[in-house]
């Protein structure tokens, strides 16, 4: 399919190629930086195109101040991430085995796409077995749960794939605790035991990171199973530049990428990544994959929803029906996907409860 | 003669309001522009007057910095009390101030959104000032009356650059004017109204959060000059004393760097970029403590050491 109107005028070309800057006026950069921010993407356009020296002279000076401004910040959120590696180092035991996901991983692994990508959290993974002495020995070392209630804190554990989100006083940065990669209630499942034995150590560091394959079936899933599928462009953004490093024009690693998803059962989530990756980025992606594309309904179904909920939109302007429709849509789906009817309606029971509290006392609050 | 300026006072309040409420107002205050849209009439009627020399048709206001909406409170709280929110792209900082604040509301969400976005530059927290292009920047901790003082200064003559951001570029070294209404707190108020006719002052909203604060207008002068630089000749840290006699003493590099430094907005996020801006100015300036009570005093000796070819003296 087509990529949207919104992102095929300016966004996605800037992402394909720095010279489309050379294309834009003045105004053309007023919604675009808007948008590029709200998708959390600016540092990364921001790098792009400073790391290449004809378009960034051609921006016009307050456009490239913005830039600058990105390419500065996230340069300290990267050195914060670094900090806070540093510490979970030390706190951590050092025979117990840690992997890095997403962010932090494409940093440790110096990957391209890490340049200009600011991340919010740390992510760990640690095997189930270990998560509690993972989890005491942050603890010890000064972390803490950061305040949930006795619900929350249980669906966590119980239902989801990570801990409650952990933070050290003062830091910026929160640590998220994985033991696998997908929601354990979820439909598919990753295999755990595929995912563990396919560990890589970094040169230099106690850290481990995924397999290269398991590091895009990771972010496919991520993007495609583990999220509402709004505001997700910088998912896409992150999984083309997997594909573009690890996979290349080795038809070896395709087909391995492939076996690997059917294991995880995240062929399904797999095929859309490639597919939007390929028809909105430019992802190099063979023609012949042996992956089963989903039925017909099911594509029509996805782009539809997909094409309205994944482009970053302007806040001040309300979104159509069409958007809106399509948001609510995606949310179910992530629920659906995410956890068997009758917990998912149970879950509901609860927040709508916690929610018309809150709006309650929240409203008897004002009347004062 | 350059081509007929037009400036926020020469519009009818009734057209601000109308171009306010369309978003279609671009504010330049020099290192950003800004678009903001509201239909609240108590901020638009104090906004004619304090952003009154600003030019109603910048250039190239195709592409602004900021996107602000300045909106109603809702729900069943606006009903019992009216209300402002301050919004840019879709996230409310701060929590709703009373209808009638709106303008305050307005002047501290812009600055929070150029503290927290502008880091292409070095944000000192200082206020800025200039005699041609020599600045002096003055840095101090609030409540130290630097506001006070530069909008004396402005009222006798420099250039206003800034009250609160001096704006350094890395790149090149110098400052430029992010050039709002200088935001007057508690007795500067009567202050500066008995120091100079000439100013012209926003109405006094009490029991903010900072106390009394009433928004002094910068002059045409400054507004003129928004995009030019100035290079830091001086660096400047007053202290108001009652009844002081005027009292300079120069100050070692390496105090006037932390002062300064530390100040900072966003000192702690450049690293090595910051250390270096700052460095320079500190290399390349003077930098005193005053303690004066005499704004004339301290005015004269401010702008004879920016008038001297050489501040050095």
């Amino acid at each position: 399919m087509s990529p949207p109107a919104g992102l095929a005028r300016n966004i996605l070309p800037l992402l394909r190629d720095a010279e489309h800057v050379r294309n834009m006026q003045l105004a053309d950069w007023d919604d675009t930086i808007r948008l590029v921010r709200q998708a959390r993407l600016l540092g990364t356009v921001a790098h792009r195109l400073r790391d290449q020296e004809g378009p960034w002279t051609a921006l016009p000076t307050r456009v490239r101040g913005h830039l600058q401004a990105a390419i500065n910040y996230s340069a300290y959120r990267v050195q914060l991430l670094r900090m806070e590696m540093r510490a979970l180092d030390q706190a951590l035991p050092g025979d117990l085995p840690v992997a890095l996901l997403k962010g932090a991983a494409y940093l440790a692994l110096d990957l391209p796409l890490a340049r200009g990508r600011m991340p919010n959290d740390v992510d760990l993974l640690v095997r189930r077995t270990n998560i509690e002495a993972a989890e005491a020995a942050l603890g010890s070392g000064g972390w803490k749960m950061e305040a949930k209630d006795p619900y929350d804190d249980r669906y966590y554990r119980e239902w989801s794939h990570e801990l409650p989100p952990m933070r050290y006083p003062g830091h910026a940065l929160e640590v998220d605790l994985h033991h696998t990669i997908a929601p354990v209630t979820s439909r598919t499942r990753a295999d755990d035991d595929l995912l563990f034995e396919g560990l890589q150590s970094l040169p230099g560091s106690r850290f481990l990171v995924l397999d290269p394959c398991d590091q895009i079936i990771h972010a496919a899933i991520h993007l495609f199973q583990d999220s509402d599928l709004h505001g997700q462009l910088r998912g896409l953004v992150d999984i083309d530049g997997l594909v573009r490093h690890h996979l290349s024009n080795d038809a070896q690693a395709w087909s391995r990428l492939v076996e690997r998803a059917e294991r995880h059962r995240a062929d399904r989530v797999l095929w859309y990544a490639l597919h939007y990756c390929r028809s909105w980025l430019g992802t190099p992606v063979p023609e012949g994959l042996a992956l089963a594309p989903p039925p017909r309904w099911a594509r029509r179904g996805m782009d539809w929803v997909f094409s309205r909920t994944c482009p970053p939109r302007i806040p001040d302007v309300a979104p159509s029906l069409g958007e809106r429709l399509a948001d609510t849509l995606g949310q179910l789906r992530y629920h659906r996907l995410r956890m068997p009817p009758a917990l998912l309606a149970r879950h509901f029971l609860h927040k709508t409860w916690v929610a018309v509290r809150t709006r309650a006392i929240a409203g008897a609050r004002s009347a004062d | 003669m350059p081509a007929a300026i037009t400036r926020v006072r020469d519009l009818s309040f009734p057209e601000l309001l109308r171009q306010i409420a369309a978003t279609r107002l671009n504010v330049d205050y020099g290192a950003a522009t800004l678009r903001v849209g509201s239909s609240i009439p108590a901020f638009v009627r104090v906004f004619h007057l304090v952003y009154g020399g600003f030019h109603a048709r910048p250039t190239d206001a195709e592409f602004a910095e900021y996107h602000i909406q300045l909106k109603k409170g809702r729900g069943i709280r606006s009903v019992l009390r009216r209300q402002s929110r301050f919004l840019i792209d879709g996230v409310e900082p701060f929590e709703p101030f009373a209808a009638e604040g709106a303008l305050p509301l307005f002047e501290w969400g812009v600055n929070w959104c150029f503290g927290q976005r502008a880091n292409q530059y070095v944000l000192l927290h200082a206020g800025a000032l200039a005699l041609d292009d020599r600045a002096v920047i003055m840095a101090a901790p609030p409540g130290s009356g630097k506001g006070t003082l530069a909008a004396a200064l402005m009222l006798r003559g420099s250039r206003l650059l800034s009250d609160e951001f001096g704006v350094l570029r890395p790149e090149t070294g110098d400052l430029i004017p992010m050039l709002k209404p200088v935001a007057l707190k508690n007795q500067s108020v009567e202050v500066i109204r008995s120091f100079s006719e000439d100013a012209v002052i926003g109405p006094l909203f009490t029991g903010t959060r900072k106390g009394d604060v009433a928004h002094l207008a910068p002059n045409d002068a400054s507004v003129d000059a928004v995009h030019r630089p100035a290079q830091p000749k001086l660096v400047l840290f007053p202290t108001y004393e009652s009844g002081a006699r005027l009292d300079a003493r120069r100050l070692p590099g390496e105090e006037a760097f932390a002062r300064l430094a530390f100040n900072s907005f966003n000192y702690h996020l450049l690293g090595p970029v910051g250390f270096e801006a700052i460095a320079r100015v500190i290399e390349s300036c003077p930098a005193y403590h005053i303690r004066y009570s005499q704004f004339d005093e301290a005015i004269e000796w401010v702008q004879s050491r920016l008038e001297e070819g050489d501040a050095e003296a």
